[in-house]
């Protein structure tokens, strides 16, 4: 932010000079201006922890001497090679699981009759607008040792036991694919959507019957899209920090992202060169894994055969089995929507949790409601998750805008501006909050612990969506149109504000939405970088989790669900006008 | 006027190969002109014409527009498109959609640096440029509910309204349907002829070139290879390639007896023997090959030994056999049989003749062109 004003403020002496230099080169002048930014913004998380890797770590936190200790001591310890395999078998069952809720129900709800199809787009909206925080929550009251699930099965069998250790790596297993399963939903049914019927009606016409033309049709020629999308789902998961932080490290499951979490926060002094040579091996996997992804999720472009004939597939006739069909969607419903929402209503009117008794509705209260909505902390959490997110997201389209209008028109300077915006893809939150962290710990800029490191953090990890948005958005902006303006008369500047601006709106609108709901629920970031007076929702949940305020916590969650999904609503029909894709997360 | 000179663009493709572009476009044209970039797709007409508004930076030469330089390439000069002050109609015609008609219209007029207009003389302006496109009473329609000819009309108010000196189309009929493409044709020439203003045209339609050009130019490969009026263009093209991009001809090769200057008269023998009377365009030299292109309808068809089979002056008979007839409405094609070759013939519908008809074919000197085969008639 800094290089911005450093840039923009002109001696007013030169100051026409400059404005009459800029009008004839104004797309430079822009390229060059964003362009610092952007690299004031991305580089500099990069470089300082590669440097925090490689020093002594000392207790001031300036720089020491150049050592290899680190990751010599990463190597020989058992702690790394456990943690990755615990994150590899954590991501890549959780993107299983997911794929199986999501993608049958993708299925099923574009390409068959089935009825209740509506609740499988009700499910998706409200859970886009739910912190992954107070999800993780509800998954743990209906999980935990008191949890319905566990005391139907000691009714049933009599026992003292546990069917299930939800602090275990099958929980977290399940609830990371349960919380990612809209997200497969979603995008796998734009893919679906767009797909080219012909393909399937061909194949019927030459006499395939229905389970044919599924297995060796539609399944093949979604194969890359399914593939692409596994693998979103596992670099999600494999840089995730809530599930693993709530669920797996009370059972002692460390993945690589909670043990970065453990080295700054439960060690004394903090241990930043420990986390930053961790934190440089999780960029490397993710790095690669990421080169993956865009390698597939090209070649699954291939089959986006649009046809621009408006046909839509005719939906499979399932004749009686649409109602188990339906039943999927119900099943669906219940599971990622209704039971988590169900026991946090009951958690929320109970002064702490109980199981599911009788003899618990005596002890019904609006305490806890009382105490969120009485206190004023609660107040200033809404205001700064509020303002965070709104400002982060306005920054990000801002910088976007010129970003993917220089990158989608080819203008100098544009292609690197765009690997710039994009970069910061490779950064997992906890990554890239150990890094911010570092940074303002280092420099002389008394930002660290306010609102404003973690706007800046929020922009950074931002940037990459804001970049899909506008960038698709100018893709489909008939380049003619600006031409037309260029030949008119106007400037750039002009252009830019008349012409490309206007048309440009439904797609910075739905990724502002996308990114304000991304900022106002993400905990890994704030969790790392926010101090006493920058608290935000997320982290006030983690907090309250973790200090057993677990009923307070639920009233709190569900107030601001609703809310959020208010705002995901609006997201939602914005984004199916606009039609621009979303990265995940 | 209109200066081009030595205009070159090249484009390169992912192993630097030339992959399209203009070479060495060099042309002058006077007040009012109807010019006109006549080729096929990927030819680098379009390429010639976006170099002209300024959208593309050409990679040598000079355009020059009533004395004032727009771009140079040894000068360092490049006027940004913007100033240029030049009307375009794009093919897509680029209508803004969050516009008005009016407002699409007003927009050059409210973008304008070197005038100043207050918002009496655009309102007026505006309204003279729709009136003039027959668009009168459009100003409040939204630009998205327009059909595909009223958005060619506003692309063209918007074009004109700031009266320019040169008036840029970028093949604005080709979206249109076949029967409003003759209409708007027809409007076009007439609002070009009322404004007065240089038009630069660009089409792969030679019909449309033809009709509406007062003068053509015929690119090919990326090099102007013809620049005539229309008539010359169609009845004395210059290669092979013109011969048959403009209207449909039959290419017969042969060989000339004597060396011939261009205009001559000169007879050439064709593969299958037969000697015809043509016109040479070019030099010719002796014993070279040729390409003699005769169009179609300047046959004259008769039935053998019906009519006196002497010929004229400056004509050669050639005798064959009708292969097939059919009726077109306007004309009567015949495909007839000659030595080893067929002829394209297209007669009055009147005329009678059947499959296995023997007819004689009578054909005018002037209108029976000797190029050279290669095709390396220069311009």
């Amino acid at each position: 932010m800094t290089t911005n004003n450093d840039n923009k403020a002109g001696a007013p002496g030169w100051l026409s000079a400059f404005r009459a230099h800029a009008a004839e080169h104004s797309t430079r002048w822009i390229a060059a201006v964003i362009g610092l930014v952007l690299a004031a913004l991305v580089l500099p998380p990069v470089w300082y922890l590669v440097q925090g890797s490689l020093v002594e770590t000392t207790v001031t936190g300036a720089a020491g001497d150049f050592t290899f200790a680190h990751y010599r001591k990463l190597a020989e310890g058992e702690r790394l090679a456990a943690s990755l395999v615990n994150s590899v078998i954590f991501a890549l069952g959780s993107a299983v699981v997911a794929l199986l809720f999501g993608g049958v129900l993708a299925w099923v709800v574009e390409r068959t009759n089935a009825p209740f199809k509506i609740l499988a787009y009700l499910t998706t909206i409200i859970s886009l607008g739910t912190p992954y925080v107070l999800y993780v929550t509800a998954w743990l009251f209906l999980l935990g040792k008191v949890g319905p699930v566990n005391d139907i099965y000691r009714a049933i069998t009599g026992s003292n036991g546990v069917l299930i250790n939800v602090h275990s790596m099958s929980g977290m297993v399940l609830i990371e694919g349960m919380l990612w399963s809209p997200l497969v939903f979603l995008l796998l049914s734009a893919t679906l959507r767009t797909s080219n019927p012909e393909f399937e009606e061909a194949a019927r016409m030459s006499g395939a019957s229905v389970w044919d033309t599924i297995r060796r049709i539609t399944v093949r020629l979604a194969l890359p899209a399914v593939m692409a999308l596994v693998l979103l789902v596992f670099i999600r998961a494999f840089e995730g920090f809530e599930v693993p932080a709530l669920v797996g490290l009370p059972g002692r499951v460390n993945v690589v992202t909670t043990d970065i979490f453990l080295a700054l926060k439960d060690t004394v002094p903090p241990d930043a060169g420990r986390a930053s040579a961790f934190s440089v091996v999780l960029l490397g996997v993710v790095a690669v894994l990421l080169a993956f992804y865009n390698r597939i999720s090209r070649s699954a472009e291939r089959f986006h055969t649009v046809t621009g004939k408006g046909f839509r597939a005719r939906p499979f006739d399932l004749g009686r089995g649409r109602w188990i069909a339906g039943g999927v969607i119900v099943v669906n419903f219940l599971f990622v929507l209704v039971l988590p929402n169900m026991v946090l209503l009951w958690a929320s009117i109970l002064p702490f949790f109980q199981a599911f008794r009788w003899k618990a509705v005596a002890t019904f209260t609006l305490e806890n409601y009382r105490a969120v909505l009485n206190s004023p902390f609660y107040l200033e959490l809404v205001w700064n998750t509020l303002l965070l997110a709104a400002a982060s997201a306005t920054v990000v389209m801002v910088l976007t805008l010129f970003v993917g209008w220089l990158a989608a028109r080819r203008k100098p300077g544009g292609w690197a501006l765009d690997q710039l915006a994009t970069m910061p893809l490779i950064f997992p939150g906890i990554v890239l909050g150990t890094a911010v962290m570092q940074i303002y710990l280092a420099l002389p800029i008394p930002i660290y612990g306010t609102l404003w490191i973690i706007l800046i953090a929020y922009v950074i990890r931002y940037l990459p969506y804001g970049m899909r948005y506008s960038y698709s958005g100018m893709l489909q902006i008939h380049r003619e149109l600006e031409e037309a303006a260029g030949m008119s008369g106007a400037g750039n500047l002009v252009i830019l504000r008349r012409i490309v601006l206007p048309l440009l709106a439904p797609a910075v609108a739905s990724g502002w939405l996308f990114i304000f709901l991304l900022a106002s629920r993400v905990l890994s970031l704030p969790i790392l970088l926010a101090g006493p007076n920058s608290q935000t929702i997320a982290v006030a949940m983690y907090d309250m989790w973790t200090n057993g305020q677990g009923t307070e916590l639920a009233a709190m969650g569900l107030l601001w669900t609703a809310i959020m999904t208010a705002i995901a609503s609006a997201f939602y029909f914005l984004s199916r006008r606009s039609g621009a894709g979303v990265y995940g997360n | 006027m209109l200066v081009v000179d030595g205009l070159t663009k090249l484009y390169a493709n992912a192993t630097d190969a030339i992959a399209g572009g203009i070479r060495d476009a060099t042309f002058t044209l006077e007040a009012g002109t109807f010019f006109t970039l006549l080729g096929p797709s990927g030819c680098g007409k379009t390429t010639t014409l976006r170099c002209i508004a300024g959208l593309e930076l050409p990679d040598a030469g000079v355009v020059r527009l009533c004395e004032r330089v727009l771009f140079d390439k040894a000068g360092g000069i490049a006027v940004p498109m913007n100033r240029r002050d030049i009307g375009m109609v794009f093919q897509s015609y680029a209508i803004w959609p969050h516009m008005t008609v009016f407002e699409n219209v007003a927009f050059p007029l409210q973008v304008s640096k070197d005038v100043r207009y207050d918002t009496a003389d655009v309102g007026a302006r505006v309204q003279k440029a729709l009136d003039t496109v027959d668009l009168g009473g459009y100003g409040n329609r939204p630009a998205t509910r327009l059909s595909g000819g009223e958005q060619q009309r506003v692309a063209l108010a918007r074009a004109i309204v700031r009266e320019p000196q040169l008036l840029l189309l970028d093949e604005p009929l080709s979206n249109l349907d076949a029967h409003l493409r003759e209409e708007m044709r027809i409007e076009l020439k007439r609002l070009q002829r009322q404004t007065g203003i240089t038009t630069v045209y660009v089409t792969h339609d030679q019909s449309e070139a033809l009709s509406m050009s007062d003068r053509i130019a015929v690119i090919e490969k990326g090099r102007i290879v013809q620049m005539d009026t229309p008539e010359a263009i169609y009845y004395r093209p210059r290669t092979a390639f013109v011969a048959g991009f403009v209207g449909v001809t039959n290419m017969v090769a042969g060989t000339a007896d004597s060396p011939a200057r261009a205009g001559a008269t000169v007879a050439v023998r064709l593969s299958s023997g037969e000697r015809v009377l043509c016109q040479a365009v070019d030099d010719l030299p002796a014993g070279g090959g040729i390409s003699v292109s005769i169009r179609p309808e300047n046959v004259r068809l008769e039935r053998r030994g019906a009519g006196s089979d002497a010929a004229g002056g400056g004509q050669s008979l050639l005798h064959g056999r009708v292969d097939q007839a059919s009726f077109q409405g306007q004309s009567r094609r015949y495909d007839v049989q000659v030595g080893g070759w067929r002829l394209m013939v297209l007669a009055d519908p009147m005329t009678r003749f059947a499959p296995g008809d023997e007819v004689t074919l009578r054909l005018d000197a002037a209108n029976t062109i000797a190029l050279p085969t290669n095709g390396a008639a220069g311009t």
